[in-house]
């Protein structure tokens, strides 16, 4: 199955880890649902995790440095740091696209 | 059997310098503003920017709530205060339309007014709170860029409250006059109406007496450069 064919089957379950309203967590959040939208249409829930309210649940994830997206489902976890603003890296890293 | 043990450990191994490599990259490129320091799960968030912390303090503590909406009307950002108006927890405010927390009938007035907003400059509607009720608010645009609306919204109550205050003192006015027209034989009571109508005027000099301090107060911050 490519990644493309993946992508149009499943349910996608992204959780967006943030500080607050930092600038690159609102940037993060802002590249997400752009790309959301354009190849994820109504197939994607994102959750926002506020780590500065809760930083505790940093260790779920293992997370380091905010912002991190995780993607929970499709399995396998695969997480992605940063503003997201480069989208081919992004579509990469969520394997919407194959590595070139 | 041991050679696939060790394919499978060399493909998590890879994963695991993939991730390192790409935290490495977003770092160097500017692309974190924040870290989780800290051993196991007592980790504190770090942020990079001292002058955005002391931004979103404002922000957070103003008594306007504040909402920055996408070009498409869904909320990036909402301060606390928004969400207390709404009666919600402000992480069910991300991503959810803007227009949703508005009543039915105010709906298309605020989409047109997100679209055309570098024209107008406020709009009054009601906000629908979760517990059902409804509140008046002043929508007006504090930035609008790449489509990207910055909202403040007013709470319009405090506002109103005077004017209700004397609407509903003109009603009760009206029916101790018309008591008083149907006890005309009777003293005490008419006595008793004309102490009534006394508290009623004295209240009533009072919220003018607001009104004139708010109204002196609003023309010498108008005439302060």
């Amino acid at each position: 199955m490519t990644p493309a064919d993946a992508a149009s089957a499943e349910k996608w379950n992204l959780r967006l880890y943030t500080a607050g309203q930092s600038p690159k967590s609102l940037a993060a959040l802002a590249n997400l649902k752009r790309v959301c939208e354009e190849h994820l249409a109504g197939r994607y829930s994102i959750e926002v995790v506020d780590l500065l309210k809760n930083p505790r649940l940093a260790k779920d994830d293992q997370i380091v440095a905010i912002p991190t997206l995780v993607r929970k489902l499709p399995e396998p976890l695969r997480r992605l740091v940063g503003d997201l603003s480069d989208t081919e890296r992004t579509l990469v890293g969520l394997q919407l696209r194959p590595r070139q | 059997m041991q050679q696939q043990s060790f394919e499978q450990e060399l493909e998590l191994l890879r994963e695991r310098l993939q991730e390192a490599e790409e935290m490495h990259r977003a770092i160097s490129h500017g692309e974190v503003d924040a870290f989780v320091v800290g051993p196991g799960g007592d980790g504190r968030v770090l942020l990079l920017a001292n002058a955005y912390q002391r931004y979103r303090q404002l922000v957070e503590r103003m008594q306007q709530g504040a909402v920055t909406a996408t070009p498409n009307g869904q909320v990036l950002f909402s301060n606390q205060r928004f969400a207390d108006m709404l009666g919600v927890p402000i992480a069910q405010l991300y991503t959810a339309p803007v227009e949703s927390y508005v009543g039915i009938g105010d709906r298309a007035r605020l989409s047109s007014f997100l679209m055309l907003s570098a024209r107008n400059s406020q709009i009054e509607v009601e906000l629908s709170r979760r517990d059902g009720t409804s509140i008046p608010v002043r929508i007006s645009i504090a930035s609008f860029a790449d489509g990207y609306a910055t909202l403040l919204v007013t709470d319009m109550r405090p506002v109103q409250w005077p004017s209700l205050a004397v609407d509903a003192l003109d009603s009760i006015r009206n029916s101790v006059e018309k008591l008083n027209h149907n006890l005309a034989g009777d003293g005490p009571a008419r006595e008793a109406l004309r102490d009534i109508s006394e508290e009623i005027n004295g209240l009533s000099r009072m919220i003018d007496e607001m009104l004139d301090v708010e109204a002196m107060g609003g023309q010498r911050s108008k005439g302060n450069p």
